[in-house]
């Protein structure tokens, strides 16, 4: 479970969110919906714990993230996330791209998901050498690794055409279904036959 | 292993490294070798042939001494002197050259002077250095206001001799207007040069008598050559080793996006460090060797240069070696790990924005 208390963010003098306070239940797909500047992207970065907020806490698993020691540890474990731009490492084959975010238990996994995904061909390839679409299935194929609990997706379709969109909420909601929990920030407004729960932002307070 | 994937897919920019680095340490490598080369070679000069260098008192520049030559016969009378020589050292234009060595000596310090061709010079004759002699096909050759004969080639193995010319003293001594610049003595024991030293010194009260282990030591102008090399190597190893610094400190901020990405999967700070410290000196050390490869390369090449007559040695000594390899691995790593620690410090999401901006 994701508790959020009271959490506010600046940049320098500017306040993006605002005293925000709610809870993600275990198993929940968050559809965290907004226009741009609505403070969604930030709020995503707050909850997966690459981002600390100005003020507040973020409890997960009743543990509070700033008493956590070892965050990286806790972050490769528990926590997938997947980027609007992929962003995987140019310098590494897509095989490469995703031991580098796997746990030495869970690498046995790799090619599992690759083919699950239906880009196990593409293992030996770098990431300039595949499409966008395939790019993404990469991305999460590197979020499911480490089998999280929870999976964070910032405008996961952003850069994808229809087709490969659904592909993506597809595979999302599959995770969902192995007790994942997940939380998608995003534009498009098709995620919301997915979601469980919603949240609308506007001016980086809840609608 | 990451270092190496990061380094070979990146090639222009690992190339952009290596050549900053390369650059820098061939910088420090030649102004080093050149200066220490020399003095090594003046210092050669002096030691091959003498254990004990008389000059006139109170000049600080062989060029300017002036010491008697009648000198010699007193000093060969002396307990424990082998033999003893004069010398005259200047420099002046020759024939079409502007400027070259010209050894004035006596004529017992000929052999000294290996002959490759013809025969030691008599009055009004001159034998010409290795190097030299490639500048001139004539038989004779214009030295100040004389015309001198060409009597022969020699090679010594020095370079500043082989690029100029060898004459009897007498010769020397109406060009430069003096009876010699020095007077070299050998003993026939090395124990007894001490004992030498204070018999010479009563000889004249306007002569300074020195080991030439010590003189060589003490000489102002190697002091000076010394110190100026010194300030300019310094300044040039400085320079070259900022460059080195602001180029990995550069090329680690253009990964920003990179490290951000690794810190949202998990991987710790000291991972990134690591992987690039790694990558710092791969790069650093193999610039390294292929800088030291090329310098030592063009030392070789200098003295065969004929418009350098020979008188640009370099000696690259391995303790400048190694404390240059120290330097360069200490200030790239330096330039690179500061800015990956400032950089491994801050919220993977900023880093990723950053290095999108």
């Amino acid at each position: 479970m994701i508790k959020v208390s009271n959490v506010s963010h600046y940049y320098g003098k500017e306040q993006v969110l605002f005293d925000l306070s709610f809870e993600i239940k275990s198993g929940e797909f968050l559809f965290l919906s907004g226009e741009s500047g609505s403070g969604k992207s930030t709020l995503l970065s707050i909850l997966s714990t690459l981002l600390k907020p100005s003020k507040g806490e973020l409890l997960i698993d009743d543990e509070s993230v700033d008493k956590i020691k070892n965050i990286d540890y806790f972050r490769q474990s528990k926590i997938g996330f997947v980027f609007q731009f992929h962003y995987l490492i140019n310098y590494l084959n897509i095989y490469e791209n995703i031991a580098l975010a796997a746990l030495d238990d869970k690498k046995h996994n790799i090619n599992e998901i690759l083919k699950k995904l239906g880009i196990l061909e593409l293992s030996s390839r770098y990431p300039n050498e595949i499409s966008g679409g395939q790019r993404q299935r990469v991305a999460l194929a590197r979020a499911l690794v480490n089998e999280p609990k929870i999976i964070f997706a910032d405008e996961p379709t952003g850069s994808l055409d229809s087709k490969n969109s659904i592909i993506v909420y597809e595979l999302l909601a599959e995770a969902l279904k192995g007790g994942t929990t997940v939380v998608v920030a995003s534009h498009d407004m098709r995620i919301e036959e997915y979601a469980t729960q919603i949240i609308r932002l506007k001016d980086g307070q809840i609608l | 292993m990451i270092s190496l994937k990061a380094l070979s897919k990146n090639p222009l920019k690992s190339l952009l490294i290596f050549s900053s680095i390369t650059i820098a340490v061939m910088a420090i490598f030649l102004i080093s070798s050149v200066s220490q080369g020399v003095i090594g070679m003046y210092s050669k000069m002096i030691k091959t042939d003498g254990d004990i260098i008389i000059t006139q008192k109170g000049i600080s520049d062989t060029f300017f001494s002036n010491v008697d030559i009648g000198l010699i016969q007193k000093i060969d009378n002396l307990e424990h002197v082998a033999s003893s020589y004069g010398m005259i050292v200047g420099a002046s234009p020759i024939g079409h050259i502007p400027i070259a060595g010209i050894y004035g000596t006596t004529a017992n310090h000929f052999p000294h002077y290996k002959l490759t061709k013809g025969e030691y010079p008599k009055d009004g004759e001159v034998i010409l250095g290795t190097n030299l002699a490639k500048q001139f096909a004539t038989r004779s050759v214009n030295i100040g206001n004389k015309r001198f004969k060409i009597s022969g080639i020699f090679s010594s193995g020095i370079g500043f001799e082989e690029g100029g010319v060898v004459m009897n003293i007498g010769d020397a001594g109406e060009l430069f207007n003096r009876s010699a610049s020095f007077i070299l003595v050998s003993s026939t024991s090395p124990s007894k040069t001490d004992e030498i030293v204070k018999a010479l010194s009563t000889l004249s009260s306007e002569i300074e008598v020195k080991t030439t282990q010590n003189f060589v030591k003490e000489y102002n102008q190697f002091k000076i050559i010394k110190n100026s090399s010194f300030v300019i190597s310094t300044l040039a190893f400085a320079m070259g080793l900022m460059g080195i610094a602001s180029v990995m400190s550069m090329i680690v901020n253009s990964r920003k996006e990179e490290f951000g990405i690794m810190r949202a999967l998990g991987k710790s700070r000291l991972f990134i460090i690591k992987n690039l410290f790694f990558e710092t000196l791969i790069m650093s050390t193999s610039a390294y060797i292929f800088a030291l490869l090329i310098s030592i390369g063009i030392l070789e090449i200098l003295p065969h240069i004929d418009m350098l007559q020979g008188y640009v040695n370099g000696t690259l000594s391995l303790s400048t070696a190694m404390y240059v390899l120290t330097s360069t691995i200490f200030m790239a790593l330096l330039g690179s790990l500061i800015p990956a620690w400032i950089a491994s410090k801050t919220d993977p999401i900023l880093l990723i924005n950053q290095g999108c901006a």
